[in-house]
């Protein structure tokens, strides 16, 4: 008996040693969470996340990751449901060597897990833009990597001065970001001597036909005689929008969201896209790009590293995901000392002139959105795709 | 109030969704009618004839007619492999149980749809011109005459079917009369197995209407089952005519009611219709053949 015990623990010894994954003699690995809508509607948006982020991670972990520790993606399906996403995040936090989190993607979702986030002290990078009653937070551990409602109404009231409109309508969808970025469009709309209206009728982001509320609205365009109708809204409510307005027979030019700048947007709409003008990030154009634009080369390289690898071309949503991995891989590299979340957290925020996909992100205490107006192209969808259109004085 | 100048177009708009509606109610009201089942994947059927059809043209690249055809006798084979592979062994089961049973389905189909055919929504070409057409104050698509057109034509086919047919007759008797159906020798089993199979094929052909006009995702059946089957009980549940009054009463007044409160209560306005039915009058306007009007 007393020979055996020693040589079973040897055995067990030898069986170990065997069966570690080779990468035992490498540093350990620095984990990021990723709490996403894998199913639910989102599903195929949140497939091209995770194509892009996987892709960006392998890059990075064949050039060595970050000073020999490589990166390693732990996704969990929230499945569109607010009660999963808090699961996942307290999961998350609750894994000391996870060392920040990405995602939601959904608006109507950052709220619950940006409050995990900052209870539990861990870095959540969140895809969707922030709206100003989160902003208000003042919240210390939750970054946006999208262009924020302020930075969209902006560069939209631009193209509107562009365009000489005087009178807008705005229709909003009922949720809190579609209504920032109606109201931020009024405010700066008005600064600049345009006459905002937005209407009191709004429509949900399940809504299947907005008829009733258009023609209610349509007495509105025709006494007000308004120059432009923004449809401030996102997904499959933005076709449906700009069918059924053309339905009605109301041809004034229509405004959208940087949300419009989805392929399947066009396919849904048909028709009824044609003309329809707005902002987005410039991976919705990658061929179309300024030769000096200083981001271009960025974007180029990720289209034709994604492009060969998937098939299909980049858009705003792979953009992000490629963004989201940069800024983590950026701020790991200049972590002084051992990284933690404390460390992780206070290099992100000291991120400055990053080129990414989306633009140049630049960080700061009061700044936790990045981009800026400069970061945005005007669109204009003509037979059937996104053609970038610029005007004299404002890009 | 200015928007009542434009009534007529509320009313075209409501008259486009009520067809839509009863054409959901008139699956409902087809199975009820030969097993007292309500059977709430209906909705689901409907998702199903717009996403296959959409995947056929762009997937197979089929001829629209040929994508069409192809989806109702797909859909219909999916009616009946519901029907044997859930309703038939559950047949000694309660209805109760049979009902939540059509709800599992429910969510299988609309799951497994999202998994084959992606989740985004999809969008039909129209089977015409995509310009509107414009009379009397009022403008409405080509395809919403399509939708009214056929629902029309539908409605004769189903009630040349019930009341003309020997078949039709046999599928109303087993579920008026279950004990007299057996005596004069009529299979209960293979008429609510038929009933599956016409329900599922009205529901894929709704579905097939309104996909140019309204976009289809995996997801959308449910709403337009619950409107479906809120027409039918508002019609007077079990009768055609009454699943095709109830889907136009519905349609109209969700759209009319608007003029007087603000479209965030748009979809409410049919669950309020619901209960004020059952208040007051649960055996619908027509009165249902089901519900035992002497008691109320």
């Amino acid at each position: 008996m007393k020979k055996i015990v020693p040589f079973i623990s040897i055995l067990m010894l030898i069986f170990l040693a065997w069966a570690s994954p080779a990468y035992v003699a490498e540093k350990s690995p620095y984990k990021i969470g990723v709490n996403l809508e894998f199913t639910g509607p989102w599903a195929e948006v949140t497939k091209t996340v995770k194509n892009a982020m996987v892709l960006e991670v392998e890059r990075i972990n064949k050039t060595g990751g970050v000073d020999g520790h490589p990166l390693e993606l732990i996704f969990e399906d929230n499945g569109f449901d607010l009660g999963r996403v808090a699961a996942n995040m307290t999961k998350f936090t609750r894994d000391r060597e996870i060392i920040a989190v990405v995602g939601p993607f959904e608006d109507n979702l950052q709220a619950t897990s940006r409050a995990i986030a900052e209870r539990e002290k861990i870095t959540n990078i969140i895809i969707c833009p922030s709206n100003s009653m989160l902003r208000s937070l003042k919240q210390k551990w939750a970054f946006n990597i999208a262009q924020s409602d302020i930075v969209v109404s902006q560069k939209l009231v631009d193209l509107s001065l562009a365009r000489k409109y005087k009178k807008a309508l705005v229709f909003y969808a009922a949720h809190p970001l579609a209504q920032s970025l109606a109201e931020y469009y009024k405010r700066f709309g008005e600064e600049k001597g345009m006459k905002v209206i937005i209407a009191k009728e709004t429509h949900k982001p399940t809504d299947i036909d907005m008829t009733p509320q258009l023609i209610k609205l349509k007495p509105i365009i025709e006494k007000e005689k308004i120059d432009v109708f923004y449809a401030s809204t996102a997904g499959p409510p933005g076709p449906i929008v700009c069918k059924n307005l053309r339905t009605l027979g109301i041809k004034i030019p229509i405004l959208g969201t940087h949300a419009f700048g989805f392929g399947f947007i066009i396919a849904l709409g048909g028709q009824a896209m044609e003309g329809v003008e707005f902002a987005a990030g410039k991976p919705v154009v990658p061929d179309q790009l300024d030769e000096n634009d200083p981001v271009r080369p960025v974007i180029l390289d990720f289209n034709k590293r994604f492009t060969e690898r998937y098939g299909v071309g980049i858009d705003q949503i792979a953009g992000h995901a490629h963004d989201s991995i940069s800024l983590i891989y950026d701020a790991l590299k200049r972590c002084q000392g051992k990284v933690t979340r404390a460390t992780f957290r206070d290099a992100l925020e000291n991120t400055k002139g990053l080129k990414n996909c989306h633009g140049i992100y630049n960080y700061s205490p009061t700044d936790h959105d990045g981009l800026s107006k400069r970061d945005m192209v005007f669109i204009r969808i003509e037979g059937g795709k996104f053609k970038r259109i610029k005007f004299p004085g404002s890009e | 109030m200015d928007s009542w100048t434009y009534f007529p177009q509320f009313l075209s708009s409501g008259i486009t969704m009520g067809a839509i509606y009863a054409l959901v109610a008139l699956g409902f009201v087809t199975i009820s009618k030969a097993s007292q089942i309500i059977n709430f994947a209906q909705g689901e059927f409907v998702m199903l004839g717009g996403v296959v059809t959409f995947s056929l043209l762009n997937g197979l690249k089929l001829p629209y007619p040929v994508a069409a055809l192809t989806t109702i006798v797909f859909v219909v084979l999916v009616g009946f492999a519901t029907y044997l592979s859930v309703i038939y062994p559950l047949r000694k089961a309660s209805i109760l149980i049979l009902i939540m049973a059509t709800l599992g389905v429910s969510i299988f189909l609309s799951s497994t749809s999202g998994l084959v055919f992606g989740t985004l929504p999809k969008a039909l070409p129209p089977f015409t011109s995509e310009q509107p057409l414009q009379f009397l104050g009022i403008s409405m698509l080509p395809q919403s005459a399509w939708v009214l057109l056929s629902t029309f034509i539908l409605l004769i086919f189903l009630y040349l079917l019930s009341h003309r047919t020997l078949l039709g007759k046999a599928m109303e008797a087993s579920s008026t009369d279950p004990l007299g159906a057996d005596l004069l020798g009529i299979s209960r089993n293979l008429m609510v197995f038929l009933a599956f199979g016409v329900s599922a094929g009205v529901g894929a052909f709704a579905g097939i209407l309104i996909t140019p006009i309204f976009f289809t995702s995996y997801s959308s059946g449910t709403l337009l089952g619950l409107k479906g089957f809120i027409a039918a009980v508002l019609g007077g549940w079990g009768k055609n005519n009454g699943a095709i009054l109830g889907g136009f009463v519905l349609g109209l007044v969700e759209s009319l009611s608007l003029l007087i409160i603000p479209s965030g209560y748009k979809d409410a306005v049919a669950f309020v219709i619901l209960l004020l039915i059952l208040y007051f009058r649960p055996k619908g306007i027509l009165g249902s053949p089901f519900i035992d009007s002497r008691r109320w």
